[in-house]
């Protein structure tokens, strides 16, 4: 919003007769310093309680003001994180992102999934997936191997953004800016030798964000194999079944269906063709899936955490 | 008493004593609030019933009973809703506050309480959050055209002149979200102040209803839309000729009105020339009535369940829909799949069921259960299908959606390959 139209919109309120201007005098005085805090705000974005504290302060002095608020929203955030401690987080999001030889999936939760929609919010998951990439690369410099780590929301709140920032202060940030509870529930992160692939798929994912992909449901597929050039898709329908059938464990290429409440991967109808099983489907591919993982946002961590 | 009840006597006081009787004298409207979790969506509605108790027109209820949204089952869907009733002078309210986005979705989807408009509640210490830009979105999904803002938590503030910029924001706000922000009504007062300190917030309280009351039209009511009858027997009677009954949908029907018959491929009109209750003719009959037609030249095998009868040309049949869908979870007895473009239930709406084929919109590869999504479906043949009207979906003998049509589409070549 521009200056101007601040000023007009602020002096037409100001004028205007009411029971809230009666208390006071001296129109342009806070004009003035009205448009100082809403100017203040807009950049800011932080609660009009705060800016105008900051602006007092200051002497509105906006540019220590912001700088007072930016160092301020760190403690409050802590201490709004502690006062919404134990509020239901079940909402969120789950984050994937895969690189050439690893990939990581993390889960954030949040108390409504108006939130979950929020930009700022899936910001946080993305700072959240790159800083377990980052832990994951450091961990996994020398090694080529097969790298599977699961990592729990205790261990995640530990880890470091780039500025030696832990992640459980920057979720303590978030949730003084979005004022509602949030929590890091789980990460996953994998790294494959050479010749290996992951598929990923995301449901319900949500649009603009283009380096993470993040929705409700997420899922990771190792294999090995299938037509060149095609992985990406192969591996993509893989994971796409993972998230839809919920498969338990992995089972084995011989495996007969048990029917509807087969839980093992291999012996499954396949998703994308069900007059056939995934074990058939990758025998026809030429490729062999070694290991998944799966997130469902919000679902209860019993013996399905694997 | 003139109405003829069945009920014995005794079993009559008894549930007299049990259940208050809802009298409708004043017209019914759903309103909803919306807002962020901690500016005091549920401080307001508690306030709400407080003030209006001290009238008569509602029971008090406390914050604790209301907060907790408690899950409900409607048409066998989960949702968490809190729903509170209050009368103002004008009007009679239910009042619906959901915690998600998700159950918002759903409550229009199932109808339980569409909101005819909704009260955007902002803490005049934070000002709007960053999610309110998602609750907006939201009010725009479901269709609610009239917001009213009430700036909450307005003690809290010392400065008086910031509730001004507070009002400025969200004015701007809402005017992004193409809701007419200038004339938007804004009511600034205490939720809290009006259950704890009288004087301070009965009166904002007061003119927030006053502004509802005003600012929010009546919905629709279904007696002024043309009539329909979706038609559930056809039955024959000697000497007299061919009745068909059902329960009728919307409008008035009245002795010698225009018909016109619709549904299964066919069309044709006709004149009703009698109406019966209960075996009693009467001269007219209004939506909600059970009721038998005669028509006059019907013959039994011209008409069959799952056609309507309506006023003629107020109703077209359609084959191809675009709809909100909420898709049962396992829990609710549906699916524990997700399915596919060119899945084909069956649908079934008003007296009639259909197979239909689904297909998805672009962005989505396949639905899962327990989410809401917009489908494109395919009738096989026309039936009578209208924007606003609500259906179910079925697969084998387990309901796996229920959905809301949002808008009526061409049938193009394509649509007729592939019937299996």
């Amino acid at each position: 919003m521009s200056v101007g139209f601040l000023f007009r919109s602020v002096s037409k309120g100001a004028c205007s007769v009411g029971p809230v201007q009666s208390l006071h005098s001296g129109c342009s005085l806070f004009a003035a310093e009205k448009a100082l805090l809403m100017k203040l705000r807009k950049s800011t974005g932080y609660t009009f309680t705060n800016c105008k504290k900051a602006l007092e302060k200051f002497d509105n002095d906006i540019t220590q003001a912001e700088s007072w608020l930016h160092e301020q929203a760190q403690k409050e955030g802590w201490s709004k994180a502690n006062k919404l401690e134990g509020r239901r987080a079940k909402e969120g999001l789950v984050g994937v992102f895969v690189g050439d030889n690893d990939a990581v999936m993390v889960e954030v939760n949040c108390e409504t999934d108006f939130v979950a929609r929020n930009e700022k919010f899936q910001e946080l998951v993305k700072a959240v997936a790159f800083a377990t990439l980052a832990h994951h690369k450091n961990k996994t410099q020398n090694q080529n191997g097969y790298v599977k780590s699961l990592i729990g929301g205790e261990d995640l709140n530990k880890l470091t953004l780039t500025e030696g920032v832990t992640l459980a202060d920057h979720v303590a940030f978030v949730i003084g800016r979005l004022g509602e509870n949030m929590s890091l529930k789980r990460a996953v992160s994998l790294g494959i030798p050479q010749d290996w692939h992951i598929g990923s798929y995301v449901h319900g994912s949500v649009p603009g964000q283009m380096e993470v992909a993040m929705g409700r449901y997420g899922a990771l597929v190792v294999f090995q194999g299938g037509p060149a050039g095609e992985q990406g898709a192969l591996g993509r329908k893989l994971g796409q079944h993972v998230v839809g059938e919920a498969p338990v464990a992995l089972g084995n290429m011989e495996d007969l269906s048990c029917g509807e409440g087969e839980t093992r991967l291999l012996a499954q109808t396949f998703l994308a063709d069900p007059s056939r099983t995934v074990a058939q489907f990758l025998k026809g591919k030429q490729a062999r899936v070694l290991d998944f993982v799966r997130f469902q946002c919000g679902e209860s961590l019993g013996d399905e955490g694997r | 008493s003139a109405l003829p009840c069945a009920v014995p006597l005794s079993r009559r006081s008894f549930a007299a004593e049990a259940k208050k009787v809802y009298t409708r004298d004043k017209p019914h409207v759903n309103i909803g609030t919306i807002g962020h979790v901690d500016h005091g969506k549920t401080t307001l509605t508690a306030a709400i019933t407080k003030v209006l108790s001290d009238a008569g027109g509602a029971n008090y209820k406390k914050y604790e009973d209301i907060d907790n949204a408690p899950e409900e089952k409607a048409r066998g869907i989960t949702i968490n809703a809190s729903h509170v009733e209050y009368t103002t002078a004008n009007r009679h309210y239910a009042h619906t506050d959901c915690p998600g986005h998700a159950d918002y979705v759903k409550n229009m989807i199932t109808g339980t309480a569409q909101m005819d408009g909704c009260i955007l509640v902002v803490a005049a210490t934070d000002g709007q959050m960053p999610q309110t830009r998602e609750h907006l979105l939201l009010a725009r999904q479901i269709g609610v055209e009239h917001v009213v803002v009430f700036i909450n938590k307005a003690d809290a503030v010392e400065d008086k002149e910031m509730l001004e910029l507070v009002e400025i924001e969200i004015r701007e706000l809402l005017t992004e979200f193409g809701y007419d922000g200038d004339n938007t009504p804004v009511v600034i007062g205490s939720a809290l102040c009006a259950l704890e300190q009288p004087e301070l917030g009965v009166n904002s309280i007061m003119k927030l209803l006053d502004i509802v009351d005003s600012y929010v039209p009546l919905p629709k009511r279904k007696l002024d839309e043309p009539f329909l009858l979706p038609i559930e027997g056809v039955y024959s009677i000697p000497g007299r000729g061919t009745v068909v009954s059902g329960t009728m949908e919307k409008g008035v029907i009245k002795k010698g009105d225009d018909c016109e018959f619709i549904g299964h491929n066919r069309v044709f009109k006709s004149v009703v020339t009698g109406i019966e209750m209960f075996h009693k003719s009467l001269e007219r009959a209004e939506a909600g009535d059970n009721l038998g037609a005669l028509v006059r030249g019907l013959k039994r095998e011209d008409v069959r369940r799952g056609m309507v009868m309506c006023k003629p040309g107020s109703i077209l049949p359609h084959r191809k829909v675009k709809a909100q869908v909420y898709v049962l979870s396992k829990e609710e007895g549906g699916r524990h799949k997700p399915f596919v473009t060119n899945f084909m239930p069956v649908m079934f709406s008003l007296t009639w069921d259909m197979a239909c084929r689904v297909t998805l919109p672009s962005e989505k590869e396949m639905v899962m259960p327990g989410e809401d999504t917009q489908l494109t479906l395919t009738l096989r043949q026309p039936m009578v299908l209208e924007k606003g009207q609500r259906f179910t979906l079925r697969d084998g003998n387990r309901t796996i959606g229920t959905g809301l049509v949002t808008d009526i589409l061409q049938v193009t070549d394509e649509d007729d390959t592939n019937w299996g």
